[in-house]
Parts: structure tokens; sequence; C-alpha cells
């Protein structure tokens, strides 16, 4: 495992499968490859991200829902030497705390926000989120999600058109593993090297809430990506 | 054994988050009060949504019910070995402690509980039954316990279940573990060696060319690795990892020391290198 | 004027200053009335000095959230607020509670409920001593002159990094607006800062969720304990005229000052009434208040809400004897002779 992970606390509380782990030992590896372990401070939402409480041997922070984005701003603020990570679901990043990574990116703050993707408030047992896809039936559009609700909403996109040029914005997905990793690692060089604000959007599985196989979830993460494509965005 | 006589029972069901505590704690409230007692129900969980400690408590009597807890039980069932510290401030010299014996050694409670009764529920019901159906076998042994009527009980069950029983086989297996349970011989001076259990170390693989490790400890089942293996080399194997699912095993020849298993497994179970190339991580 | 001691300021200027005496380093707000000009004042402060550090954020919630960042790494950070910002910051506030990080905000009063006026009134003590999801965990201080406004505003850092609970200064609009002359030579020891993410071998990680309700209630045993060790040190109070009084007036804030003339005008009419201004209202200085409370006939409890200052106090002299006549005129000001009129029988 990578050397930022804290051993103590593995087995992890995420479900058999979760996204969350896939994207954090990615990230374990970049911390590591970029040898940032005791300046990385490592903010975390409520809903499944509130998992990695002790996930990372680095100092760690979980905040409330949707307010990850401006703890960060506050702490990078007042202490530039530290590498500020936010990372947070889709429910925390596009729902309740849409405004605060918008205007993060708005104003270009140094700090780089982890989004982990998995189109549903997984925590609270699989509501609709604004990623949902149309006509996915989540428990709380439980015939399918329809347009009055709106279409699955793209991240990275909407940021990307207030965000300074300078930000680093990308969508990756856990199906490329290694792809996601060199994403992180341009992410947080963005904050380190060129004290630019970076923003990824993580295409995550989700077996227990989409209630699928290990092959189907890996299918349907492939089938989000033809509608989120992965890349700079 | 069964003691139901006007009395009010408190019982504490508890086990993980999936293995069907809640169902059929739901259950026994939905036949006790169809069969004219009182009932009541109150879940309780851990933040996780796999995993975390499932707990119920439930009460029956002919009285009203006015708070939905309680500080000791009459009847607790444990069905996991991370719920026991859990249910542990429950028991009294009077309460009697069920407990899934293919999963939880019985001397587990040898500190805990006077009253222990046993039963091989997981190991029976993938032997004899469907290897989901272990919590309706042991809702089959509480309907009994309880002196309830098993035919509305089942009836109980089936409504609170059917949305699960998507084929005739599988309703049909079910109903056999109930009735197992309904019938049941409970275990008490000698039980049955658990055979769910998480197997505690690593194990190592190793040819010519490659070398890996496999961490039952850290192995959460989830396939992904098997999934994503271009060379097909992964399959699930007999020993259990953390949640007494089957761990992966590796098949060296086939294997091509990608490290996409690596690299894709959530949970860091498993690592495959090729020997002496000092660059793969 | 020429005085270097002396500046002639209105009391959001004399909170800025204030601020700045008592080591503040960061400030995190937004636009709203009666506070802007806190927020205003910091941030024209910070353009000669680099060292301070500012942002205007998208909401109050924001603001709060990023006060709790900067507290994170040791950074002495406040905010200010009011009204239907002062609602918002309950979810930051809330979270600092919990997990003891010394929040400080400047509340400047003002009409309530919702948008209300955005002039005065004495509504959001409940707010600042019980707001939030958690049980009042937290140190109110209210500032009755412009002189306070600076003076308070230094002691809350203090406070707050002292004992770790959030730490709130009450002022009200008219507080925020009126010009007074202030003293500026307070002598400050700034109580040292300390980092909560340790940056050390070992990382801290912080959580303020809980699987069960023995873990939660651990934690808050322990926070209850301190703040109940070191409520009597904190609590403060100020007593004028009561060495003789057979009544008193019990008040705060702004309203104090007005019933502070209005003793002076019933003394001129012979009348032994004092008055027992709550410098901390919550914690209350109980101890003081029930002494005198022994010792006179009638308190007249005075305040610009609907009993919120008064439920603190009854709740505290629970047990004593004392007759209690509650005077309350939420959302709006008493002017000395009004408080000798309500205090006459």
């Amino acid at each position: 495992m990578p050397k930022s992970w804290y051993a103590e606390s593995k087995p992890h509380y995420f479900c058999p499968g979760c996204g969350h782990g896939v994207t954090l030992k990615q990230l374990g590896y970049a911390i590591d490859d970029m040898n940032i372990q005791e300046d990385v401070v490592f903010g975390i939402d409520i809903g499944c991200s509130l998992l990695a409480w002790n996930f990372l041997a680095c100092d760690t922070i979980q905040t409330h829902h949707g307010r990850t984005t401006p703890v960060m701003v506050g702490y990078k603020m007042t202490k530039p030497s530290k590498v500020a990570l936010a990372y947070m679901g889709d429910g925390g990043g596009y729902a309740i705390g849409l405004q605060s990574l918008l205007h993060a990116a708005f104003r270009n703050n140094p700090v780089t926000v982890i989004l982990v993707n998995n189109e549903n408030y997984a925590m609270t047992g699989g509501q609709m989120a604004p990623t949902t896809e149309l006509g996915v039936a989540t428990t709380t559009s439980p015939n399918g999600k329809t347009i009055e609700f709106g279409p699955g909403f793209k991240g990275p996109e909407t940021v990307r058109s207030i965000a300074s040029k300078d930000a680093f914005i990308a969508r990756a997905s856990v199906s490329n593993p290694l792809l996601l990793r060199n994403i992180l690692k341009e992410a947080m060089e963005t904050q380190t090297e060129k004290n630019n604000f970076s923003f990824i959007e993580v295409l995550s599985i989700c077996p227990t809430n989409w209630k699928t196989s290990a092959e189907d979830s890996l299918k349907r993460v492939k089938e989000m990506e033809k509608y989120y494509p992965v890349g700079k965005i | 054994m069964s003691k139901r006589n006007n009395q009010t029972y408190k019982l504490l069901l508890s086990g993980e988050g999936g293995q069907g505590i809640q169902t059929i704690a739901k259950a026994l409230v939905a036949t006790s009060i169809e069969q004219g007692l009182k009932a009541s129900y109150l879940p309780s969980f851990g933040v996780e949504q796999r995993g975390t400690p499932s707990i119920a408590y439930v009460i029956i009597s002919n009285e009203n019910i006015n708070y939905p807890r309680f500080d000791s039980a009459d009847i607790i069932m444990a069905l996991a070995n991370r719920a026991v510290p859990r249910i542990s401030k429950f028991v009294t010299p009077n309460t009697d402690v069920l407990f899934d014996s293919s999963v939880i050694r019985a001397n587990t409670f040898s500190k805990i509980a006077v009253h222990k009764f046993g039963i091989p529920a997981t190991s029976l019901s993938r032997e004899k039954f469907n290897p989901k159906s272990y919590n309706v076998l042991m809702y089959g042994i509480l309907i009994k316990m309880l002196d309830l009527n098993p035919d509305i009980s089942w009836k109980s069950l089936k409504n609170q279940l059917k949305d699960k029983f998507k084929t005739k086989k599988i309703e049909s297996e079910n109903k056999d573990a109930f009735e197992y349970g309904i019938e049941a011989v409970l275990e008490r001076k000698i039980f049955f060696k658990p055979t769910f259990e998480t197997k505690a170390t690593i194990n190592y693989y190793k040819n010519r060319e490659k070398k890996g490790i496999i961490n039952p400890a850290r192995c959460k089942g989830c396939g992904l690795c098997i999934e994503k293996c271009p060379a097909k080399a992964l399959s699930f194997g007999s020993d259990l990892g953390v949640f007494a699912t089957p761990v992966p095993i590796v098949d060296l020849n086939k294997c091509i020391a990608c490290g996409m298993c690596h690299q894709i497994c959530p949970d860091g179970a498993i690592f495959i290198e090729k020997i002496n190339n000092k660059e793969n991580k | 004027m020429t005085n270097r001691n002396k500046q002639l300021v209105t009391g959001n200027e004399a909170a800025v200053l204030g601020a700045l005496a008592g080591g503040a380093e960061a400030m995190f707000g937004y636009p709203i009335t009666p506070a802007t000009e806190i927020l205003q004042g910091w941030i024209n402060k910070a353009q000669t000095d680099k060292s301070l550090h500012f942002l205007q954020t998208e909401d109050e919630t924001s603001a709060g959230f990023a006060v709790c960042g900067a507290l994170l790494n040791g950074t002495k950070a406040f905010t200010a607020s009011a009204g239907p910002g002062h609602v918002l910051m309950q979810d930051p506030v809330s979270m600092a509670e919990n997990i003891r990080l010394p929040f400080v905000g400047i509340m400047m009063q003002r009409g309530g409920p919702s948008t209300g006026t955005v002039n005065f009134s004495q509504q959001e003590v409940n707010l600042a001593a019980f707001g939030g999801n958690g049980d009042g965990l937290r140190i109110v201080y209210s500032a009755s002159t412009v002189q306070e406004m600076y003076d308070l505003s230094i002691k809350i850092f203090n406070t707050a990094w002292k004992y770790m609970f959030p730490t709130f200064l009450l002022g009200d609009g008219y507080l925020g607006k009126m010009e007074s002359e202030i003293n500026l030579t307070k002598s400050v020891n700034p109580v040292h800062s300390k980092k909560l993410l340790r940056e050390q071998k070992i990382p801290t990680h912080l959580k303020n969720c809980y699987s069960s309700e023995e873990e939660l209630a651990e934690i808050l045993k322990q926070n209850i304990y301190d703040w109940n060790k070191h409520k009597n040190v904190i609590a403060e109070s100020d007593k004028y005229r009561t060495g003789d009084a057979s009544e008193i007036i019990v008040a705060h804030g702004l309203v104090a000052s007005a019933a502070k003339e209005a003793v002076d005008l019933m003394r001129k009419q012979n009348r032994k009434i004092g008055l027992f201004r709550a410098i901390t209202v919550h914690p209350l200085d109980t101890t003081a208040l029930s002494v005198l409370a022994k010792k006179v006939k009638k308190i007249h409890l005075i305040e610009s809400s609907q009993n919120q200052f008064s439920r603190i106090v009854k709740y505290e002299l629970y047990g004593e004897t004392t007759e209690i006549v509650e005077h309350s005129k939420p959302a709006e000001g008493f002017s000395p002779s009004e408080i000798v009129d309500l205090v006459q029988d």
C-alpha cells in the first residue's frame, strides 16, 4: 500500500469494491511520488468521504457537508506552504457545496479539489444526485430520473467556464487507475508549483447502492465515461 | 427453553450491515402484531453502509410499549464477531444468547454469557438452503423461542421479503431454512467450529519469474481484481476475507505481472510483481 | 485628536482596532449591515500591513468555514456578521464547538427574525450562546460602549485561545455606527496560538462524526467539564451603584448604558436603585448576581428582545425568591427616561 496510507486504519471502512478505495490508493501513490506526505492537509466532506477521516498518514479534517472547499481555502491562505486537498463526493461538491467550489475556482484559490462522482448520495442509502443521469432509478427517483430534475450535471465543464485559464481541471475514472494517478499529480503540481486552482472529478463506482457486481460496476462506469468524458477539461 | 407466558420479551438482534438483521427484526414485529401482541422496533447503526455493526431492538409484549430501547435483553442473537463486544453490556444471568457457531467461536462468550445456544446457520444455509438465508433460519429459531405461530410468522416474513424472493426457487429455499429453524436443536455444550472466519495470515505466491501476496485480512471480496485482470489469472478461492467472503487466488502461470490488480484494488490486498524488477512499485 | 492614545471612532472601527491589538491575523467575512464596516476596515488595514489575511467570501457560511480552516493551522482568525448572517454562521460555529476551535465572531445585532431591520436589537443572544445543534458551549460578551467594542474585541481572542471555545462579542447597529472617543492604551498579553492540525510525524485526524452515542457522549462530557471548570473565571460583570440598592436593573450591551443613565436619574430622586451589567452574557456572572439578588427586593430585567437574556438570568437565579419583572422590547431600544418610566411602579 502507499507509504502515505495510514496502516493502522486498514482494513478501511469503505464498502467492498468502493471507488473511494481506488481513488485514495492512486492519491496515496501520487503523494508518495511527489514526496509531499508531510505537507498535505486532507480535508474531507460528510457522506462516504468521511470514512477517510483516518485513512491517510496526513493531517486530516472532516468538515461539514459541502464545506470542505472553504475550509481548505481558509487554511491554505494562511499557511501557503501546505498542500491543501479538498476531498468530497458528488453531493457535497455539486449540490450543497457547489457555490463554494465555483467561487474557489473563480478566485483561483490554490487548493486542489478532488470530487468522487458515483452518481448518488451513497452514505444515506442511494438518493438522486446532481450527477445522476436521466432514467437512472435511485431511492428518490424510483421511476428513473426525469428531466425536471436536470440531466446529469457536468461539473468540470461548469467550473471551467468560470475558472482562471491557469486552473487545471480534469475528469478521471477509476477504470483507468494509472491515468487517474497522473491526473491527480498534475492537479497537485498545479497547486505546489504554479499556485493555481485545480479540480479533478473522478468517475467512480458504488456496488452497494448500484446493486451491481464487480463486472457490472465497471461496465457502468465505462458507460458513464460516454456522457462524462475523461481527460483535461 | 421457550418462556413466553404473558411475558414481555426484549430481544437484541446484532450482526453486521448486510446480514439481514433489520429484515427479520421488522418481520418479528409485524408478525407479533399480526398475532395479537404489541411490539416495537428500533434499529441502531454505525455510519458506514457496509460492515458497520447492525443492531435491532425488538420488544414484544402484551402491554403497551412506551420506549423502544432497554438496558438488558432477554434474548440476544449474534451473527457476526464484530457485533459481540457491542452486545455484552445487555447480557444478564438470565439472558439467552443465540449465535451462529459457524461464524463465531463459542468461547467468545465464555466471559460474557451464561446461557449460550449455537447453530451453524451460515454453514447450514450454504449447504442446504440458499447462502443468504441464514437470517431466515435464525428467524425460525426465534419464532420457536417466542412460541409464535409458525405459519403466520412465515407469511409475515414472506411479506417483508417479497422483493428479494425473485424466483420460486429462492422462496422455497428460504422457507426450508425457516422450517429448519423452527425444528432446530440448538447446540448447548458442543459447538460447531467456525468455518467462516477471516483468514489471519497472508497468502504468498512465488515462482521463478513472479512473486506476490494476497492478504485476506484486507480483502473484502469485491472482485474488481478478477474483472480487471487481462490474463484471467485471478479467481475466487476458498479462504475468507474481512467480511468472511471468498478471497481471490492467483495462477502465476497465467499472470503477466501487469500490476493492474494492485492498481484497482481499493483495499491494498493484492500485490504481484516480477522478481528482480526494481521499477515495479 | 492629536493624542496618539485616543481616537474618535465608530464602534465598528473600534472593533477593527481591537481585533488587531488582540492579535488577529485573518478575517473572513461577507457584507451585511450593520457589520460591513468591520470587514471593510480590516481589508483597508490589510492593504498596508501585508501580514494580515482577508477574504470576502461567497456567503457567511463559507466565511465561517474559512475561519475554521485558518484556525486549524494556528492562525488567529475571526469574522463579523449580523442577523441572517449570524444564522448562517451556526453551521461553522457548530463544527468549531464540537472540535474545540477558538472561533471568534463579532456580531452586530439587528432586528429579527429574518431580514428584520438593519438597525438594532438584542435578539441574537440565543444564536450566540445556544445556536447550532449543540448545548451552548460558547462564550458570549456584550459591549455596552464604543470603548468596550475596542476592549472586548481584544479580549475575545485571548479568551478563545485560552479556553478553546467559540467566543463572540455582541454589539448592535447603534454601537456599530455611533462615534465616541476611545482610549487605545490597553496593554495586551496575547495568548499563544496552537496548531490543531499539529503537523507532527504522527498525523492528526480530526473528525466531528461519531458511530455511536457513547463515542460522542465522551467527547461532550469532556467539553462540558472544561466549560464548567472555567466558567466562573470567564464570567464578568459590572455593578453600578448597587451598594445600598433595594432594587436593581439587570441588563447588558447598549441597553445597560441607557440603564446606567436611568439609574443616575432615579438616584437624583433618591431612589435606591442600582445596575448589574452583564459583561459576559454566557457564562453569566451568577456568583455576583446571586449575591446581589439576595440583598435586593426587586430585579428589573430590561432587554431589546423577547426574554432571550431574561431566560438565562432566571435559569441562573433559580431558587432565589427576589421578585423579577421583565421589560422586553424586541428590536427596539430603550432611552434612559423610558427606563425610568418603566421601572416606576
